[in-house]
């Protein structure tokens, strides 16, 4: 009777232990790359979303931040979308700190969660935090902005001759200077991404930003008002992107244009220009770079209040967790942190130095070490950016990026394009 | 001891159905239904309110005509990929059971696709289609070929083809296996009553193959309906939005453009019209099943 008695006991707790093995399997942590979120008794956790500065930022960065303040601080980074990895840890209590999302989930996410900044003396160093519903609840990290990519290198060894981005004021000067190439023998001097978000959210979306009252237009757009095609600013840009197609290194086969393929070509000087943005650098300079790589605007031959100017502002924010899951002292942590990372010099130094990154407060002079971050930290500082829209609905980029990408591919005409846009935005009312 | 007690029951029950009880409602039963609740409300995804709506993510999801489309091309996509997938699957296993020198190896050799996770799958045969194919055929007509995947046409047959190449291994095992479960006296009787091959290989073995038939359609209908991670890698929706399916516009709407309750209710349609199909063709299928 013993015995059996036993049995039983053995044969229950090995039941148990299944079941409970097989529920810790399936509650454990699914990618290898986001830490466990249980860190060390008393460390500040952060999260963030740009991949190509982690291994920095959760070694250097946080034992410098250590070694100068004693609080410990640990980095997570999820290859999640952002929003659905920060839901998750929101759904189980467990949230970050401090988070770095995209412009965009600040108005769901930190609009929600986020701990009012007002007061805090960075927020008078830079001219790109975010406010939503007058609190200021987003700290910018770094100023991105896009236009038209240039290797001087490539274009003076053409040409014989030094090249100065600021004399291509017009399309027409675009097209004189593409010519000059082609005869040089560099047979396509452009190359133009497929991408979807760099077609419909980098490039088109410039007709609807650079106006003086974005919003105002937006909404006779949605209103059915407003007529794309006799639009000067959308037929301009379009100009333009017919020339860059023209002489387009993927002329022919657009649709398998590998975005690699085209950073690595500029990189290398076997082209000239690309229409993109700072970010690109992060590959080129991985390429045979030659050097002399800059940004600047896209021509355009309407002349305005916006010519010369790259569109951008600050990319990736932070913000701190104000939800019941983080405490007041926590709160409080979070901030003496985002307070050191924009005004030490062992933050400065990492942002601009380690980083490449283009910093988005005045108090920082290092110098970007990114070819590409310096040309933009130029027209931050002679405040020639103009700002990023950030009303654009979450499908724009997707569905407006489909429409360019046939308009691109020789699919559709302008006229067809503009009537697409005119539809997506009715739909939007 | 007493075994016809209830208690004596009940523990019996609970030891052995108990575990794998816990297991199916909480990894099964739970999130289903707090997904269906989900669609009932309009929830971004990220929000700590779940704002309740009613059924107009139903009548949303109805009138969303990009949703239709991709559940569209999803039916016709699925149609190609499994007559091919069982097409090619019973022609392989016929080929490595008749008895062909080192059938052993090819059985293996054939079944590798299967082991390679369908993400890394669309990236190696993205690598094909875009540079090896695009090069081999540019140095064959001397112009320049350009790549299938940014065709309309040619990115749905690049998905169907990298399918058929993925699962056609999978279902030739059970292919495999049906051809020996039949019985070589039965084909023998056959060929001595007169039948040729082909005819044995008709009337015989075929009509006793029926379930295998029935689990390889059933597979490859359920796995081409919610096929995500080819589509995610070799194609991505391009070109222009044109190779989206039904489970890339559900993952998109929730998680992209968040939508999630929306999302949510097409995930539900798409599970109703992926049941539905394959719940027919086994109730077909099975209706003319022969025992031998």
């Amino acid at each position: 009777m013993k015995k059996s008695t036993v049995k039983k006991l053995l044969v229950a707790m090995l039941s148990f232990a299944m079941v409970f093995a097989m529920a810790a399997c399936g509650g454990g942590s699914s990618s290898g790359d986001e830490g466990s979120s249980e860190g060390a008794a008393g460390a500040l956790k952060i999260f963030n979303s740009k991949m190509e500065i982690q291994d920095v930022f959760e070694g250097e960065l946080a034992d410098a931040y250590e070694a100068e303040t004693g609080v410990p601080v640990e980095v997570y980074y999820s290859s999640d979308t952002v929003a659905a990895h920060l839901s998750t840890k929101y759904a189980s209590k467990d949230p970050y700190a401090v988070n770095m999302v995209d412009e965009k989930d600040l108005y769901s996410l930190a609009k929600e969660y986020g701990a009012d900044m007002s007061d805090m003396d960075w927020v008078k160093d830079t001219n790109y935090a975010v406010t939503v519903d007058d609190k200021v609840v987003g700290y910018p990290v770094c100023v991105e902005a896009r236009g038209v990519i240039y290797n001087a290198t490539a274009i003076e060894n053409a040409l014989g001759e030094k090249f100065d981005p600021a004399s291509i004021k017009t399309l027409d000067d675009f097209k004189a200077i593409c010519d000059k190439l082609v005869k040089a023998g560099m047979e396509t001097p452009t190359s133009i991404m497929k991408e979807d978000w760099s077609l419909g959210a980098h490039y088109l979306a410039q007709f609807i930003e650079e106006r003086e009252d974005v919003d105002g237009y937006v909404a006779s757009l949605k209103a059915g008002e407003a007529k794309v095609i006799e639009d000067a600013k959308f037929n301009a840009l379009m100009d333009t992107f017919d020339v860059l197609k023209e002489y387009n290194m993927w002329k022919g086969q657009e649709g398998s244009a590998e975005r690699e393929l085209s950073e690595q070509a500029l990189a290398e000087g076997k082209i000239a220009f690309m229409f993109g943005g700072n970010w690109d650098f992060a590959m080129m300079k991985d390429f045979d770079y030659t050097g002399g790589a800059g940004m600047m605007p896209v021509p355009q031959n309407v002349q305005d209040d916006y010519t010369g100017k790259l569109v951008g502002g600050g990319s990736k924010y932070f913000y701190v967790d104000a939800s019941e899951g983080t405490s007041a002292e926590t709160q409080q942590a979070a901030k003496d942190f985002l307070a050191w990372f924009a005004s030490s010099e062992t933050a400065q130094k990492f942002v601009s130095e380690t980083c490449g990154m283009v910093s988005p407060f005045g108090s920082n002079t290092v110098t970007c070490t990114d070819d590409l971050g310096a040309s933009v930290k130029g027209f931050a500082d002679a405040d020639m950016l103009i700002p990023n829209y950030p009303g654009f609905p979450d499908d724009h980029y997707s569905v407006i990026g489909a429409e360019m990408q046939k308009y691109l591919a020789g699919q559709c005409t302008r006229e067809e394009l503009a009537t697409a846009i005119e539809n997506y935005w009715k739909a939007q009312a | 001891m007493n075994r016809n007690t209830f208690s004596y029951k009940l523990r019996q029950i609970l030891m052995f159905a108990g575990p794998g009880t816990i297991l199916f409602f909480a990894v099964v039963v739970v999130p289903f239904v707090y997904g269906l609740y989900l669609t009932f409300t309009s929830w971004d995804g990220v929000s700590a309110h779940k704002p309740f709506v009613g059924f107009a993510n139903y009548a949303a999801a109805f009138s969303d005509g990009a949703y239709w489309v991709a559940l569209g091309r999803t039916a016709i996509y699925s149609i190609f990929a499994v007559v091919f997938i069982n097409i090619l699957a019973f022609a392989l296993a016929y080929l490595v059971t008749s008895g062909v020198k080192g059938q052993n190896f090819f059985r293996a050799g054939f079944f590798v696709p299967n082991l390679i996770g369908g993400i890394v799958l669309g990236y190696i045969w993205k690598f094909v289609f875009n540079r090896a194919y695009v090069a081999i055929a540019s140095a064959i007509t001397g112009g320049m070929a350009i790549s299938p995947l940014s065709t309309t046409g040619g990115a749905m047959f690049c998905l169907i083809f990298v399918s058929v190449w993925q699962y056609a291994g999978y279902m030739m095992l059970i292919y495999v296996a049906g051809f020996m479960s039949v019985s070589d006296s039965l084909k023998e009787a056959a060929m001595i009553d007169g039948c040729t091959p082909s005819q044995a290989m008709r009337n015989v073995t075929i009509p006793l193959m029926r379930s295998s038939f029935v689990q390889c359609i059933f597979l490859s209908i359920t796995r081409c309906f919610v096929v995500y991670d080819v589509n995610l890698s070799l194609t991505k929706g391009e070109p222009f939005n044109t190779s989206v399916l039904a489970a890339m516009h559900v993952y998109n709407q929730a998680f992209t453009y968040k939508n999630y309750g929306l999302g949510q209710a097409e995930a539900l349609i798409l599970f109703i019209v992926c049941a539905a199909v394959g719940i027919t063709q086994v109730m077909i299928g099975k209706r003319g099943e022969v025992e031998a």
